[in-house]
């Protein structure tokens, strides 16, 4: 980690910062309260770090980096400033900045960028954020001591003031700040005790909620800029199809409100005044693609090529400790294996992708419901020829993203609309449009063949995966090179780097290239890889009739942090007590290692199964997580209610098929998500560690399917391998 | 030819096609953007209204059909001191990414009008809207709360 130094060209940052704010006020100043947002003398505003900035009425401005996106960063990462800081935390005001270094994370090998994703916000700020605040409140004690005379000894913080506590006089951090500023910020300053901690590990309220229960919450879909026309988008309906003509183009023209028709090389855009205008009209559009090549790409061609890789002589080693294969082939008749399949998904945020796009000479401002700030910088500039650091986003809340509002697509396209007609154009995706043209988590299938010992624990497993790679498509250098070829790690998420202990371990992959689009979807490769694993692993157990936790704490014995995880989960599920007739429980556990090892979290779940009709209802859910440190327990509570919610949607529903070259799910019809109905109870249990935070968006969501799927061998006797799990899975036998 | 309505209690009149989905009308001729865009066929129910009390989505209203009709959104519910619906949906903190709130507050308010002490099977039947980020648990726990205080 960087110290904090002051930015080196602090007035320009401060210009940037500054402007971002002003445009963007209106966007993201939630008005929690009206007295502090009405204010707003931008200009009077001190900056004391990249993150800190304080006006003369002593108003405190806390920047965010992080999108919000419904994980609560606009809570947490503010409130960690804040607790160093010793701010007014009610009444300091938060704000979207962006554009420099100290905002940037790096990703495995990548340069360094400003982005939400994979888990990383509290992890990666959450070090660099108490620095700040606390260089930052050191700079103003000390100017507080220099005005009274006395040792900065003499000198304590409480909610934005500094107290003499021999006089018990009082200044306040707005009346310090001008000279703070001129003093040098500390690289090392002293950092609070967790006992000293008054926002950090509490349940903190978000600060964002009655703005979402009042309708003044802005999101990219509400932008509203002065001229701005309104634009819909038909794509092509093959994948890498493109647009041969329009065959209706002067009746499309004729339509009330239609200013113009934008011809993309695989779409067509029509921009007009009203979205409703735009939107009917690209409805009655009638324009011919050609397929290109990938005609013929459909499902079965997908599954028959996933199939034929599980089946194939060798596959690229991702991992091989001891010799499994040679005791497997050894051992033919002895070895168990299993079969698994999980399709590709579409992430279908509620806020279907949009942005709006003005482009002038010399520069370009965005509003959008945008995850990635500098890879959508970078492809504004590229398309308008406007420099990167004359491109200014307006991020707002996110409707959802799940990794889905990354790939800015959706950004280059009313970037071209905007610079056909000249003048702001705001680009909505349909439901259509978004699930449809979606880049997809990709399809995988696993095959795990094991030897067992006399008691029926692993001696030598060997697993295998096949399917479309992620990382051959979005981050080619992230591929793990081998003699033998290059593999991504991440389609074998949750396996190569398993916890159990197992002596022979095998793990290899297969890519089979398709031309589909792909991207990171919340949990990544773990969502198939966890399945696969924690599946097989309760086959082992059930062929060797041991209990499924107790198997599992047997291959845990020599790691006591996820024994206490998974120890945690089944005391509080009473796993040792057989459950009630009309009831059947899985247990499942997964550790979660972040892209690049940036965290380890441990998670188990349990899942209850009950008896309704004729079938059976995932009715509760416990789920235990040791992600060290949390720093908001309301919100940690929410990620993992709503994490199981998300993952139950993609374990019981989600599934995206090709025929002809496309995607044949377009809406949530065919792409239903969970209904309230639907939802189970959600038992949380944090399980508190002396770690710093570590990742939690993503980390409830794999555990889940393997957990329904041992409940259902239990209520039914037969175990689902396939995702999702249709209802004629969840039909009682008896 | 215009077609008049109420708005949050405000007469308005809108000058256009008879079959223009209110949302739109609402959103980009009344400028009041906390009802939202989901599916756009009825399915989601972010852009719930009230039309006479009544939870519609709007999405797939056409705004002909709401002629000398009372609408309702969020920012009417909003500008009611003290709503109940709303005070449960802050104090438990239901929001995450906050998109399908307004809808599910409003579904949530005509379905405590007409049902003062639902049941979870209520619920169920009432509140086919639906979450991505699956706040589920605290907007069944939103609405029972809320249901208690709207009865002392
Ligand atoms: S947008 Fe109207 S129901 Fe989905
Ligand atoms: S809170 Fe995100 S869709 Fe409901």
């Amino acid at each position: 980690m960087k110290g904090v130094t002051r930015s080196v060209g602090p007035s320009l940052g401060r210009r940037r910062f500054l402007e971002v704010a002003a445009a963007f006020g209106a966007l993201l100043a939630v008005p929690l309260d009206p007295a502090v947002a009405a204010k707003g003398d931008a200009d009077a505003d001190i900056e004391l770090t990249d993150w800190i900035f304080i006006d003369a009425q002593g108003g405190v401005t806390l920047g965010l980096c992080q999108p919000e996106v419904g994980q609560g960063s606009y809570t947490a990462l503010p409130a960690i400033l804040a607790e160093e800081l010793d701010a007014d935390w009610p009444a300091v005001k938060v704000r979207w900045v962006m554009g420099r270094d100290a905002y940037k994370i790096q990703f495995r090998n990548e340069k360094p960028s400003q982005k939400e994703g994979a888990s990383t916000s509290t992890t990666k700020f959450y070090a660099r954020l108490r620095v700040a605040g606390a260089a930052a409140r050191e700079v103003l004690v000390r100017a507080a001591a220099a005005r009274w005379q006395v040792p900065v000894s003499d000198c304590a913080t409480e909610s934005g003031t500094v107290r003499n506590i021999r006089t018990g006089a009082t200044l306040p951090y707005g009346a310090l700040a001008a000279e703070a500023a001129r003093l040098p910020l500390s690289s090392t300053p002293r950092l609070k005790t967790p006992a000293e901690f008054r926002l950090i590990g509490k349940a903190l309220p978000r600060r964002d909620t009655a703005a979402k229960t009042d309708g003044s919450a802005k999101y990219g879909l509400d932008a509203d800029v002065p001229g701005m026309l309104n634009a819909a988008i038909a794509l092509s309906p093959t994948i890498g199809g493109w647009l041969v003509r329009i065959n209706n183009e002067a009746e499309i023209r004729q339509q009330p409100g239609v200013r113009a028709i934008v011809r993309l090389d695989d779409g067509v855009i029509v921009v007009a005044d009203r979205f409703w205008q735009a939107l009917r009209a690209v409805q009655m559009l009638d324009a011919t693609f050609s397929p290109g090549e990938n005609g013929g790409l459909s499902t079965e061609l997908i599954d028959r090529l996933a199939e034929a890789g599980l089946d194939a002589e060798i596959g690229v080693t991702a991992l091989a400790r001891g010799d499994a294969p040679r005791i497997l082939g050894q051992n033919p008749d002895q070895v168990i294996e299993s079969r698994f399949s999980v399709p590709h998904l579409a992430h279908a945020a509620m806020e279907p992708m949009n942005a709006t796009v003005h482009v002038q000479p010399d520069r370009v401002d965005v509003w959008g419901s945008i995850q990635s700030t500098d890879a959508s910088v970078a492809v504004i500039s590229k398309i308008s020829g406007v420099p990167e650091d004359k491109v200014h986003l307006h991020i707002g809340f996110l409707g959802g993203s799940f990794g889905g509002k990354i790939a800015p697509d959706f950004v280059a396209q009313a970037v071209r609309a905007a610079m056909a007609v000249g003048r702001p154009v705001k680009l909505i995706r349909t439901r259509e449009m978004d699930i449809q043209h979606d880049h997809f988590r990709p399809n995988n299938k696993g095959r795990l063949r094991a030897v067992v010992d006399k008691d029926g624990y692993p001696v030598a497993v060997h697993a295998r995966v096949c399917g479309q790679s992620l990382f051959a498509t979005t981050r080619p250098n992230w591929l793990t090179k081998t003699p033998l070829g290059d593999y991504d790690e991440s389609m074998v998420d949750g396996i190569y780097n398993q916890s159990y202990e197992i002596p022979n371990f095998h793990v290899d992959v297969i890519q089979t290239p398709l031309p589909i689009p792909v991207y990171f979807m919340r949990s990544v490769g773990s969502s198939a890889g966890v399945l696969f694993w924690e599946s097989f692993i309760t086959d082992l157990a059930h062929k060797a009739g041991i209990d499924q936790y107790h198997y599992r704490r047997h291959l845990l014995r020599n790691n006591p942090a996820a024994l206490k995880v998974l120890d945690a989960v089944a005391a509080a599920a009473s796993w040792d007590t057989p459950p009630p007739a009309g009831t059947a429980r899985g247990i499942a556990f997964d550790t979660y290692h972040g892209r690049g090892g940036s965290f380890v979290t441990h998670v188990a779940e349990v899942v209850e199964l009950v008896r309704k009709g004729d079938g059976w209802k995932v009715a509760r859910v416990f789920c235990a997580i040791d992600a060290g440190l949390v720093v908001n327990h309301n919100t940690f509570v929410a990620q993992i209610q709503g994490g199981i919610g998300f993952s139950l949607t993609s374990a019981l529903k989600s599934e995206i098929t090709f025929s002809r070259g496309g995607a044949e799910q377009s809406n949530f019809t065919d792409y239903p998500l969970l209904s309230i109905g639907e939802m189970p109870e959600v038992v949380p249990i944090v399980v508190e560690s002396d770690r710093p935070p570590q990742g939690v968006g993503e980390i409830m969501v794999a555990p889940l399917a393997p957990a329904i799927s041992q409940a259902l061998l239990h209520a039914t006797g037969r175990r689902p391998d396939r995702m999702p799990f249709r209802p004629d899975v969840f039909k009682a036998t008896a | 030819m215009s077609i008049p309505f109420q708005l949050n209690g405000r007469p308005v009149s809108f000058d256009g096609p008879e079959d223009t989905p209110l949302l739109w009308v609402v959103r980009e001729h009344f400028g009041l953007t906390g009802s939202k865009f989901g599916c756009g066929i009825g399915m989601c129910g972010a852009c719930t209204m009230h039309v006479d009390g009544a939870a519609s989505r709007t999405c797939v209203l056409a705004v002909g059909n709401v002629r000398g009709r009372a609408i309702r959104t969020i920012e009417g519910v909003a500008a009611e001191a003290d709503n109940a619906v709303r005070k449960a949906w802050n104090d438990l903190d239901v929001p995450q990414c906050g998109y399908c709130q307004s809808g599910m507050i409003m579904t949530a308010t005509a379905m405590l009008a007409d049902t003062p002490s639902p049941t979870d099977q209520d619920i169920d039947r009432w509140m086919t809207n639906l979450c991505r980020c699956a706040t589920y648990v605290r907007i069944r726990q939103a609405i029972h709360a809320a249901a208690r205080s709207l009865k002392s």
